[in-house]
């Protein structure tokens, strides 16, 4: 009570008194516990000080008993304040829509701009995009978000080895890889084909030039496999060596296979609820169970508004929080074994090229410890081990 | 008589127990801070008023207030704070 700042949320009067006795008034006041401040002494007769708005009515009362003029003089304070910004509503609606319209241009979609795309593909990505909501002038809080639209646009076009999304302000930008490149016309010039890696030659096929390799022939990284000269001794001409030389090729892998493992499972348990954010506190205003689950999985995806170029802290979040049971599952030395194969394989095949094939797989060294199972693999693959390489100039002339 | 009675009880009864005088006996406590402010407390009312001269009444007389461009700041039901040029501070005892 010592501190008067609420004075200016009240709102307050400034009351002039006229006539003798104010300091009766005053008293009276007191008495009805009102608060009174800066009581000053104007002339004879005349008593100014401020009060609260809310205890005119004592004032009123005091007047009756004790008979002197009252004037107010001032008004101040937090609902005068409301009131005369009543009196230029027309100007504050103004500034509201207008902040409204620009947050709302902010948001929607003005372009978008597919690169990288036929015209049939583009034309068909535009439909997509439409039924999915990404059109012009559609709002951006409607649409998923940029990596949400590359999933879907990727799962739709099958013909499309990578779709990247890049949401830049208010205009989406799509660039597009489609597998089937158009074949491009191979002017190549004259070359020679040498081995990319160690290697034992299983078999070769040879389109042009001079095999200078045959099967079982142990080759290093470098060695001439095919020559790019062909010809008699004394007239050798220059082409431009083509084929397939393949070679057996060893890989070792290491794995390495936790014997006990914990997986989540979702219980299908679960609650959802929406927030409107502000900065870092937010409102709830959808679903208000707070239910605490032992294990849970928290899904959020963040809808932010935008004005102009910036971001405004406020945003819509809904939040999905799911009951996750924790299971451990320990597998036995054989099992691991199998798995760590199989973890193997597959790391072995996302290095190797695409129409390399596994021969054999060997096991050199098996290990235990601290709950884990590693393994070292040796591989046998069949691959093509032709590499080009330009026809120097010297080997040439000589 | 009953009065004087339950004075001179108080009065026995604060010295033996070592309370507080102004708590017990409806003193008033006054603070002045220089010249510049006088806090009152307990008072029991404004009597006469300008800006040279404040009267207060109290539990038992009057308090007198001398100076120039006396304002007072804020007044509750039982405080006040006087600000101005404070000069003299009476006790009046009818």
């Amino acid at each position: 009570m010592k501190n008067l700042w609420f004075k200016r949320l009240f709102g307050s009067i400034t009351v002039k008194l006229i006539g003798i006795g104010g300091e009766r008034i005053i008293n009276e006041l007191i008495r009805h516990h009102v608060v009174i401040w800066n009581v000053k002494k104007l002339q004879e007769g005349e008593l100014k000080f401020q009060m609260f708005i809310k205890d005119v009515s004592h004032l009123r009362k005091a007047v009756r008993i004790h008979r002197v003029k009252v004037r107010f003089i001032k008004r101040g304070g937090f609902p005068y304040w409301l009131k005369r910004l009543r009196r230029n509503t027309g100007l504050f609606i103004g500034a509201l829509v207008a902040f409204i319209i620009i947050t709302l241009l902010s948001n929607m979609i003005w372009k978008i701009e597919i690169k990288g795309a036929s015209p049939e593909l583009e034309y068909k990505m535009m439909n997509q995009l439409k039924q999915m909501g990404v059109k012009v002038g559609g709002f951006q809080f409607l649409v998923d978000d940029p990596e949400g639209i590359q999933r879907k646009l990727t799962a739709m076009n099958e013909d499309v080895t990578w779709i990247g999304v890049e949401l830049n302000g208010t205009s989406y930008h799509f660039q597009v890889v489609e597998k089937e490149q158009p074949e491009e016309v191979e002017k190549t010039s004259p070359r020679h084909l040498v081995a990319k890696k160690e290697a034992v030659i299983v078999d070769y096929f040879v389109e042009k030039g001079e095999p200078v390799v045959t099967i079982n022939d142990f080759v290093k990284p470098g060695q001439l496999l095919v020559s790019g000269l062909i010809g008699r001794e004394d007239d050798k001409q220059k082409v431009s060596a083509k084929g397939k030389i393949l070679g057996k090729t060893w890989y070792t892998t290491e794995v390495e296979v936790d014997l006990t493992t914990e997986f989540e499972l979702l219980t299908g348990e679960e609650w959802e609820q929406m927030t409107l954010d502000f900065g870092n506190f937010s409102i709830p205003i959808w679903g208000f169970s707070t239910t605490k689950y032992k294990h849970e999985k928290v899904e959020k995806n963040k809808k932010e508004l935008k004005f102009f170029k910036w971001t405004l802290p406020v945003a819509i979040t809904s939040k999905t929080v799911k009951e996750v049971e924790i299971h451990t599952k320990s597998y036995k030395k054989e099992e691991a074994r199998k798995l760590a194969l199989e973890i193997a394989k597959k790391d072995l095949q996302k290095t190797v090229p695409e129409e390399a094939k596994i021969l054999d797989e060997k096991i050199l060294h098996e290990k235990e410890e601290n709950g884990k199972l590693k393994l070292l693999i040796s591989y046998d693959v069949i691959e093509n081990i032709a590499k080009e390489a330009p026809i120097i100039q010297e080997e040439q002339e000589d | 008589m009953a009065k004087k009675w339950k004075q001179k009880i108080q009065r026995w009864l604060t010295k033996q127990l070592d309370l507080p005088e102004d708590v017990m006996m409806d003193f008033p406590r006054i603070t002045m801070v220089g010249q510049l402010h006088i806090y009152i407390e307990n008072h029991r009312g404004l009597l006469t008023f300008s800006d040279r001269e404040v009267r207060v009444l109290l539990s038992q007389g009057q308090l007198l207030v001398k100076g120039e461009g006396f304002v007072i700041k804020t007044m509750w039901p039982e405080e006040l704070i006087l600000e101005g040029k404070i000069e003299q501070v009476l006790y009046i005892n009818e």
